[in-house]
C-alpha cells in the first residue's frame, strides 16, 4: 500500500484526505486503529469491533469535508466509532444477556469469576464507553464529552452510576 | 476514605486495562490496507462536483419541460385562423405561412397551376 507523500501532523494527513489522498487517510487508519478497536470492545464486544471501526472509517472518509477543525481528528472518529457501535448493540440486543454472560457465583469470588466484558455488557453503552476512556486512554471528562456528544457533567454522572454498577456487579450484588 | 466498592471499582478497571490492551487481531497495516481499499471512489473533496452535476441535470430537466411544453393555443392557431379566414374553392390549396404570409394554388384544368402571394 502507497504511504502518503504528506508527512506530518494529524491536520496535514486530514487536509490531504480531504482533497481526496487515500494514502493520507490510510496512515490516519494506521496512527488510529488500535484505539479505535479499545474503544468499540469496550462498547460493542470483542466479536463485533473490529468490523465496526473499519466500517466507521469508510464513513468517516465520506464525511471529511464536514471536520471543520482537523486537529480534532480523533475525538471526531472516537465519535463516529462511538455510534457504530451503538448500532451494533442495538441490532445484537438480548443476545449478550442470554448467551454470553453468566450469573457470577455467590459462592465463590465473584470478582475472580468474571471476566471485564462480562462486566462491561451489563453496563450501558455510555457508561462502558466512559469507564474505558476514564480507566484505560485517561481521558478527561472535558475529552470525553465531545466524543460522546454529552456534556462534561453528564460523563461525571455516567461514571458515578457505572462505577456504582461495577461494585455491585463484581460484588455478587454485595454492597 | 476508601471503602470496599473503591477496592472493587480500582481492581475492575486493572482487569479493564489489561484487558482493552490485547492486540486487535487485524494489524495497523492490514487494517489500512482493507480500510483503503473499502473506501468509495468519489473524493469526499469535491462536493462542488456533486453540486455542479446537480445543476446540470436541473438544468437539463427545466429545458427538457420547456421543449415538452405546449405552445399558446395563438401561436399555433393563427395560421389555421388564417387558413380559415380565405374563402378557398375545391380546385385552390391555401398555405398560411405566416400571419401575414398566405400563399395559394389554384389548380388548372390539364395539370396547369397558377396562384400568387
Amino acid at each position: 500500500m502507497a504511504q502518503s507523500s504528506v508527512d506530518g501532523t494529524t491536520t496535514d494527513l486530514v487536509q490531504a484526505a480531504a482533497a481526496g489522498d487515500r494514502a493520507a487517510f490510510g496512515d490516519l487508519v494506521e496512527a488510529h486503529w488500535e484505539r479505535l478497536v479499545r474503544l468499540a470492545r469496550s462498547v460493542a464486544g470483542g466479536a463485533e469491533a473490529e468490523d465496526v471501526v473499519q466500517d466507521a472509517l469508510v464513513v468517516a472518509w465520506t464525511r471529511l469535508e464536514r471536520l471543520s477543525e482537523p486537529a480534532k481528528f480523533g475525538p471526531w472518529v472516537s465519535r463516529i466509532v462511538f455510534r457504530r457501535c451503538l448500532r451494533a448493540n442495538r441490532r445484537q440486543r438480548g443476545r449478550i444477556a442470554l448467551d454470553t454472560i453468566p450469573e457470577p457465583s455467590g459462592s465463590c469470588d465473584p470478582e475472580a469469576s468474571i471476566s471485564a466484558w462480562q462486566v462491561l455488557a451489563r453496563l450501558a453503552p455510555r457508561q462502558r464507553a466512559v469507564l474505558h476512556l476514564t480507566a484505560v486512554e485517561g481521558m478527561t471528562d472535558a475529552e470525553i464529552a465531545p466524543v460522546l456528544g454529552i456534556t462534561a457533567a453528564s460523563v461525571r454522572a455516567h461514571r458515578r452510576r457505572a462505577r456504582a454498577s461495577v461494585a455491585r456487579i463484581v460484588g455478587g450484588g454485595r454492597s | 476514605m476508601k471503602t470496599l466498592n473503591d477496592d472493587r471499582v480500582r481492581s475492575f478497571e486493572d482487569r479493564l486495562r489489561g484487558w482493552s490492551r490485547r492486540p486487535p487481531a487485524l494489524s495497523a497495516a492490514a487494517a489500512r490496507t482493507r480500510v483503503v481499499a473499502r473506501l468509495p471512489r468519489t473524493s469526499p473533496a469535491v462536493p462542488w462536483l456533486r453540486l455542479a452535476a446537480a445543476a446540470a441535470v436541473l438544468f437539463v430537466l427545466v429545458v427538457a419541460a420547456w421543449l415538452g411544453a405546449p405552445r399558446p393555443a395563438g401561436e399555433a392557431g393563427s395560421h389555421a385562423g388564417a387558413v380559415a379566414q380565405v374563402a378557398v374553392g375545391p380546385d385552390v390549396v391555401v398555405w398560411a405561412l405566416d400571419a401575414r404570409t398566405t400563399v395559394y394554388f389554384v389548380l388548372g384544368p390539364g395539370g396547369q397551376e397558377r396562384g400568387g402571394a
